[in-house]
């Protein structure tokens, strides 16, 4: 190689090395898969990491069964594509007892058919290492966050357990009871999801891309009707608008922004140049003071 | 009236500066800082300043601060240490060890910023945010100077590897911009760099509050040629930009296709290699050449320091998660006793006992005996004879391993340098370390060590294992973890380690 490695080419390496260290260290890994962009990038970079052997473990989707239904689509397209070992998993009991994010706070929705669905299925499966896409970038609480995030039994969160980091050592080994999160693309900002999903020509969920989209206002946000479960309150209208999203989550918990930027190239632009940060789009933050970290605490990502 | 008066007079808090259209391109690498000081030599104004003036800072964090109506100390200035402020409210959380990391980006530069607290009490805080280090600005109040801690901090930076270091000569403001100051303050610092050789060591007066010299030049101390602090940092290197010294590739795990690829897979650690090389196994002194370096971007003619790929050889020479790959004439030491300086990060303190492994880059190795000799002062860097350990200490340490690893000197090859020793146990990390010197002799055999050797393991425990090669790394298993439980119950252990398989075949076939 000639020319100095750019930061992107540093950070793939980065995190194709983590991912190497935690499946040779750890006994039944899995890969969160939440369809979104970051998500799209944790697998590309999986993918990189194993080449050319088939990905030495599964992916695991948390379906709250309130996705958008383009990116249930784009799943199951992604899986097949690239031959991969697929789990969806429901809180079929959340379900049962009419959990939802229309009727129900989102902190009461993501806790239910989210966190305790993420806890039973890396229970059921015996899954001792869960990658996710999680950032330092993102949220002040993880800004102090490790690469491997130990968890006690019972996928608590215990800030005493968390291990110094030193150089590029990895220390995986598990006392009892403990499982670990990874987080490959700890270093990666916001930007630079974007500048990966352009330069690597990655596929992503067409909700990214601008669109004549139904749509509600409420709480000054505006909401796109996926399905009939979301329907107009008084004063409230349907309007077709222009809209794309910066994350996706459950649709009645996402806020769209107007934009025209119908493809990678301008949303790209768009989000390098935004004046405001992601997370701004996503509901469930603003639901209580606090609430990143109290859902970490819990076991949420 | 003085510049500082005028300052005070001023109105005007500086705009923000209108930010060109960000590039899509990729930018010019990484630069990792470590900021080395207290709240009290304005360490997060500074970072807050750096931030303010040169990064890609979102509207409404710079709308945040605007409104907070919160002002720097003693001016009209907006407080710019409140972009810390999420993480400096996270410090309550009670984490173990708080290192925080921020990131922005300038027009060219990726810079990662590490904050970790720089009491005294916090040696090994620092220790492990210093090792993810490219440079450190060791931060000082103009008024007082190179201090006990800086010189700690030092000390520290010296420890882990640092060598581009940066003293920031803080608050010049209140020391009347006055050349003097700073340049008694430069020549105490010079005396610290020749000690601790620092081969890349700059002094910047400057005020963070006022930003003189953080990202412009200051009007106030035209006495000062150098460059402003932001100006050179984006000059400094960035990582992974060094292909120089010998080559180091230390497997992590092996990829097969199903057919007949069987790469070693792994992130060059210094060095290059390129196809048609000959490389060696540290520890057996196997050779091979290199006949295909795979990436799913295509393959590549060579590779470089920091490059993840896969290696395929043109025999197979049974190498597995561990090992480290060399050119044959420079090679890492099959290590059987390592002489190392320690950061103690663990709560609980030295225990003769109790089970210890070693982790090196990609090897887990059990501790035969792990021996405390001295214990470091960081203040005047003499040493003295202990037999404890507590956390926070830095120790000259002694380890036999219960097999050879390979392992380098930090000093020449760093990364294949580093040691993390781990509780048996529990797992939890207890201390982080560089080896100082290596030896492939294991002269601690002696009463009460105990071999584990190949016949005891063959016919009971690893019975049941052929010698594949994946039966192998199941055999290196568990003696390892036979190794842990006799060491556990106080009895010095080495592993003999399994046979080689001579024709690369697996004998079963």
């Amino acid at each position: 190689m000639t020319a100095a490695p750019s930061h992107l080419d540093l950070l793939e390496a980065e995190s194709i090395h983590i991912f190497r260290e935690a499946a040779a260290q750890f006994r039944k890994p899995v890969l969160m898969y939440s369809i979104g962009k970051d998500s799209t990038v944790l697998l590309h970079l999986a993918r990189k990491a194993f080449y050319p052997q088939k990905l030495p473990f599964p992916l695991l989707h948390i379906d709250t069964t309130w996705k958008f239904r383009d990116m249930i689509a784009f799943r199951d397209k992604t899986a097949k594509d690239f031959g991969l070992d697929l789990i969806v998993h429901v809180n079929e009991d959340g379900i049962k007892r009419g959990i939802n994010p229309i009727d129900h706070a989102p902190s009461i929705h993501t806790d239910v058919l989210k966190t305790q669905a993420l806890k039973q299925a890396l229970d059921k499966y015996g899954f001792d290492a869960a990658f996710g896409g999680a950032r330092r970038d993102e949220e002040a609480s993880r800004a102090k966050e490790r690469v491997f995030s130990f968890r006690a039994a019972g996928h608590r969160w215990d800030p005493r357990k968390q291990r110094p980091e030193m150089w590029r050592l990895l220390n995986g080994r598990l006392g009892t009871g403990e499982s670990v999160r990874v987080f490959p693309m700890s270093n990666w900002t916001e930007k630079d999801v974007w500048r990966y999903i352009l330069r690597e020509k990655l596929e992503v969920v067409p909700l990214y891309f601008a669109a004549e989209r139904p749509t509600i206002i409420r709480n000054g946000q505006i909401l796109m009707q996926d399905d009939a479960r979301l329907q107009p309150k008084p004063g409230e209208e349907v309007k077709m608008r222009r809209i794309r999203f910066r994350t996706l989550g459950c649709y009645p918990l996402t806020a769209a922004v107007e934009s025209d930027a119908s493809d990678i190239e301008s949303v790209v632009t768009e989000t390098l140049n935004a004046q405001t940060s992601e997370r701004q789009g996503r509901l469930i933050d603003h639901d209580q003071a606090g609430a990143m970290e109290k859902k970490k605490q819990e076991g949420y990502f | 009236m003085t510049v500082q008066a005028l300052r005070k007079s001023g109105t005007e808090p500086s705009a923000p500066p209108a930010r060109a259209i960000v590039p899509l391109r990729d930018l010019n690498g990484i630069v990792h800082l470590l900021t080395c000081g207290s709240v009290d030599d304005g360490k997060s104004t500074l970072i807050g300043r750096l931030l303010w003036d040169a990064s890609d800072l979102y509207e409404d964090q710079r709308e945040n601060v605007r409104k907070s109506g919160r002002k720097a100390a003693d001016s009209d200035l907006p407080d710019y240490s409140m972009l810390l402020d999420g993480l400096v409210a996270e410090r309550e959380q009670g984490i173990t060890i708080d290192i925080a990391w921020k990131y922005f980006d300038t027009e060219t530069r990726r810079f990662v910023i590490i904050d970790s607290p720089g009491h005294e009490q916090y040696t090994r805080n620092m220790a492990s945010g210093a090792s993810h280090a490219d440079v450190a600005i060791l931060l000082v109040d103009a008024r007082a100077g190179v201090k006990k801690q800086t010189k700690r901090h030092a000390a520290i930076l010296d420890l882990v590897g640092v060598k581009r270091v940066v003293l920031a000569v803080n608050k010049m403001d209140l020391a009347n911009y006055s050349e003097d100051v700073f340049r008694k303050i430069e020549a105490d610092f010079r005396t610290l760099c020749w000690k601790f050789g620092f081969w890349d060591a700059t002094a910047i007066p400057l005020s963070a509050v006022y930003g003189d010299n953080v990202s412009t030049k200051s009007a106030a101390m035209p006495w000062y040629t150098g460059p402003h602090l932001l100006e050179h940092l984006e000059k400094a290197p960035s990582r992974g930009t060094a292909a120089s010294g010998a080559f180091r590739f230390p497997v992590q795990t092996v990829l097969r296709d199903g057919q007949d690829f069987r790469g070693l897979a792994g992130t060059v650690s210094s060095g290059s290699v390129n196809v048609g090389d000959s490389v060696t196994d540290a520890l057996s002194g196997r050779s091979a050449k290199v006949i295909r370096i795979a990436t799913m971007d295509g393959d590549l003619k060579s590779a470089t320091s920091g490059q993840a790929i896969a290696l395929q050889l043109d025999t197979d020479i049974d190498v597995s998660r561990g090992a480290v790959l060399s050119a044959s004439e420079m090679r890492p030491v099959a290590a059987q006793t390592v002489e190392a300086r320690m950061v103690w990060l663990s709560e609980t303190p030295f225990d003769p006992r109790a089970g210890y492994l070693l982790r090196t880059v990609t090897d887990l190795v059990p501790v035969a005996t792990l021996e405390i000799k001295a214990l470091l002062d960081l203040e005047t860097m003499s040493s003295h004879p202990s037999t404890h350990c507590n956390v926070n200490d830095i120790a000259v340490v002694r380890i036999a391993l219960g097999r050879p690893a390979a392992i380098d000197v930090f000093s020449d090859i760093s990364e294949t340098g580093t040691l993390m020793i781990v509780d048996a146990i529990s797992g939890a990390s207890i201390a982080g370390g560089v080896a100082t010197a290596v030896n492939a002799k294991a002269d601690i055999l002696g009463d009460g060590h105990f071999i584990l050797t190949r016949e005891m393991l063959g016919n009971g425990l690893c019975r049941d294992l052929s010698l594949s090669s994946t039966d192998r790394e199941e055999f290196m298993r568990r003696a390892n973890e036979a190794a842990i439980l006799l060491r556990a119950a106080g009895v010095s252990v080495a592993i003999e380690p399994p046979p080689m398989v001579d024709d690369g075949m697996d004998p079963g076939l």
